[in-house]
């Protein structure tokens, strides 16, 4: 961009770099005004104390390993919240990526509106004001934590699910409805085989960020082991609520490495 | 080959095909019953009452149809509303940068190709950032108001972490797809490891990491917007307020105003990448 | 009466493109037609004219006594059992194995239910497997579709069609995404079969040389109209020579 207008300008380049650098300066600046006025002067510096006297108190969340064992039951519930999470943003995604498909659509663009508005909605929330929500309504436990989720991840589902929906290559579809297939036989075997992988992936994908999300969801009462974090926190147990971070930290890691490994092996 | 021993290789072949089709029908079935019991299970450990999912269609209707609607947009209009908007959005910026100017380094010394230690160096890059991907956020949020107190601060230093995995782990996959013989032409010259991260490697994943900066703050700020539910600055201490209260109406102006705002942030990083490209 | 009558069939897409500017084809029971024109002169979609996967502006296609230009979809589906099709670029479901793919000619007949399980019927079943090994390809039936060669797939294009238990096959350019040996084989293939069952073909071509070869009937299309209809035996250079004007 730059680079063009110089060589346009031959007598402007001088006035083209200052502008850069005045414009590095004002976003610096900005950033220091920001720093000062959040970090700076809303902090109560006194509270904080002296850098050991922080390092004391940062020092009290070192993992308890003898807790580690208690741990194992909750991070089984998180899991398992994430399984049903997803398997009802599945669910609810199927019929809402058809609808947000733009080719198979039906009543354009009414409908094709409605799931694309459903799939923002989904995707610009944060699990955890769905699990407030859910939480207020129907109360504690994993209930309202698995709607969170299953309300939290079908935007990106029903997105992915869509976009392969478009994608797919026609030849083959023609190919089936020249059988003279009808348009359910046409989806079946013209359209499914070749969103299917691609589905697969994406499945597994958002198994993998359920499992991460189910884990804080217990910080509003939406079940999981984030409840047994607050709980330890609220004790002032430090060192078990450090375990706590531990075994998710772990969880999720491990998660994470399944997930590639078998998005790699799909593709 | 005649026709008869044709026909007979089909009969056989068929044959051999029907009953392994019967076999993976068994094996399909199985399966189905192993994953139904499974199910069954997971209900009984998740100690979920099936009457009460049963029973959830009518508080939830009532909850959407009278509780949250209409949103009170005029909540989100007060001054002390908007200050912390205004705070969410430089808590994200200032998480956002402080994380990117850790994540570049991190990228760089995590990056197979170009590390300057593989036996060091790089596997502790390495774990800064998966690290930094696996601890949830929003907890990391609760360990650092416990230790450096309530206010933005904790929130930009949760931000600040977030980053590092977010944009490290995106950052360093650009570094491992570079041209290597670029790198090499750098370093042939001499230029020490330093030299050779800004000449030879920065200019090919400048676009790219521009991109990922943005996107990053896109992400941030999302992250942002819910920081204060632990007291870590930002709007979503009112959003917690308000629920705490039941006053629905303004949590939903406020809800309502952060998919405004995540959506805006998302239009704008989205513009920014297409513009910078 | 002609088995396929195709009259005054015109065709403009939303595009603007002209296609077909009224053409009529009839072909007996048994012949083999060839269909020559350089591309872009319509002869693809007067192929997807006769079974509607292009909807003809105006015109009509009888087969065998049906109008197909005035079916319904039901009826129009029923209809389409009829004619095979087989495709330039083979368009086969690569995710599904070679039998499903050839099996997949009998969706037009079969129930939803087994569709959806794809549960074909053991006779089909037995039926798709005969097929296979008539085109050549049984050693490949439990493959995928796209481990195989360009020349197998379209073999496995050609079962399908067979599937259907078809009264005419609708070629179109089946030879042009393969080399020219295998493109001949395949020629020779179809045309042993069109014999032998005594099912008539239409085979869209821009070849002179396949055309003469295979075909008992050339159709000359060009820019969207016909420009001569002969016997292959006697019809002149000139005629194929005014083909290739436009190109030379």
């Amino acid at each position: 961009m730059s680079d063009a207008a110089r060589v346009e300008n031959p007598l402007r380049p001088g006035r083209v770099i200052l502008r850069r650098y005045a414009a590095y300066l004002a976003a610096t600046l900005a950033v220091l005004a920001m720093a000062q006025q959040i970090i700076v002067a809303e902090t109560d510096w006194a509270r904080m104390g002296s850098a050991a006297e922080l390092l004391r108190e940062a020092a009290a969340f070192l993992p308890n390993l003898a807790f580690m064992p208690e741990v194992l039951f909750p991070l089984l519930e998180t899991l398992l919240m994430a399984l049903w999470g997803t398997a009802m943003a599945v669910a609810l995604s199927i019929p809402i990526a058809y609808l947000a498909a733009k080719n198979i659509s039906p009543f354009y663009p009414l409908a094709y509106g409605f799931g694309r508005g459903v799939i923002v909605l989904s995707r610009s929330t944060h699990e955890i004001i769905f699990a407030l929500l859910f939480v207020s309504a129907l109360g504690l436990g994993p209930l309202p934590g698995i709607l969170a989720l299953g309300c939290r991840s079908v935007g990106f589902m029903a997105k992915t699910t869509a976009e392969a929906i478009e994608n797919v290559i026609p030849g083959p579809i023609e190919a089936i409805e020249a059988t003279g297939a009808g348009p359910i036989k046409v989806f079946l075997f013209g359209v499914v085989p070749q969103v299917f992988p691609i589905w697969v992936g994406n499945v597994i994908f958002q198994l993998d960020i359920n499992l991460r999300r189910a884990s804080i969801l217990g910080l509003v009462g939406a079940g999981g082991i984030g409840l047994m974090f607050a709980e330890k926190m609220q004790m002032l147990e430090y060192d078990k609520a450090g375990s706590v971070v531990l075994g998710i930290t772990a969880m999720v890691i491990v998660g994470e490495y399944f997930s590639n490994r078998i998005r790699t092996r799909l593709i | 080959m005649t026709s008869d021993e044709m026909t007979s290789g089909i009969d056989t072949i068929h044959q051999s095909y029907l009953a392994d089709r019967r076999i993976r029908r068994i094996w399909k079935f199985v399966i189905l019953l192993m994953t139904l019991t499974f199910g069954v299970w997971t209900v009984d450990v998740l100690n979920i009452p099936i009457e009460r999912v049963l029973r959830m269609f009518g508080p939830l209707a009532t909850m959407v149809t009278e509780r949250l609607m209409p949103p009170d947009l005029y909540y989100v209009m007060e001054p002390l509303i908007l200050a912390s908007i205004l705070e969410t959005i430089e808590m994200s910026v200032l998480g956002v940068v402080g994380g990117l100017l850790i994540a570049m380094p991190m990228a760089w010394l995590g990056a197979w190709n170009v590390t300057p230690n593989r036996n060091f160096i790089y596997p502790m890059a390495r774990a800064v950032i998966v690290v930094a991907r696996a601890v949830p956020t929003l907890m990391w949020a609760i360990l650092l108001v416990a230790i450096f107190g309530f206010g933005p601060f904790a929130g930009t230093l949760a931000l600040l972490k977030s980053t590092i995995g977010f944009a490290g782990k995106l950052m360093a996959e650009q570094v491992e797809a570079i041209d290597m013989e670029r790198v090499d032409a750098v370093r042939a010259t001499g230029a020490n490891e330093i030299q050779v991260f800004f000449y030879g490697i920065l200019p090919q994943v400048k676009p790219a990491w521009v991109g990922i900066s943005i996107y990053s703050w896109d992400s941030g700020f999302r992250g942002s917007t819910i920081l204060g539910f632990v007291g870590a600055g930002g709007m979503g201490l009112y959003l917690r307020a308000q629920i705490s209260v039941m006053e629905y109406h303004t949590a939903m102006g406020l809800i309502t105003a952060v998919i405004g705002l995540v959506i805006l942030s998302e239009a704008l990083s989205h513009y920014l990448r297409h513009k910078l490209y | 009466m002609a088995l396929l009558e195709i009259s005054q069939i015109r065709k403009t897409y939303a595009t603007g493109e002209v296609a077909l500017r009224g053409v009529d084809i009839s072909l007996n029971g048994e012949e083999v037609v060839a269909v020559l024109g350089l591309s872009g002169s319509g002869k693809s979609t007067l192929l997807r004219c006769i079974n509607r996967l292009v909807e003809p502006d105006s015109g009509t296609v009888m087969l065998d006594g049906v109008n197909i230009t005035k079916l319904n979809k039901s009826a129009l589906r029923k209809a389409r059992r009829n004619m095979g099709m087989i495709f330039q670029e083979f368009n086969l479901v690569e995710r599904l194995t070679v039998l499903e793919n050839v099996l997949s000619g009998t969706l037009g007949s079969s129930g939803t239910l087994r569709s959806i399980f794809r549960a074909f019927k053991p006779e089909d079943v037995k039926r798709g497997m005969a097929l296979c090994a008539r085109v050549g390809i049984i050693d490949h039936i439990r493959k995928r579709a796209d481990q195989l060669s360009g020349g197998q797939r379209q073999r496995v294009g050609i079962a399908r069609a067979l599937m259907q238990r078809p009264k005419i096959l609708l070629v179109d350019e089946p030879t042009s995404s393969l080399d020219p040996k295998i493109g001949a084989e395949v020629m020779d293939l179809m045309s042993s079969i069109s014999k032998e069952d005594g099912i008539p073909m239409l085979i869209s071509v821009h070849d002179v040389q396949l055309a003469k070869k295979y075909s008992d009937r050339i159709v000359g299309l060009q820019n969207g109209l016909k420009i001569f209809d002969d016997r292959t035996a006697t019809v002149d250079s000139e005629s194929l020579d005014r083909i290739y004007d436009m190109a030379s």
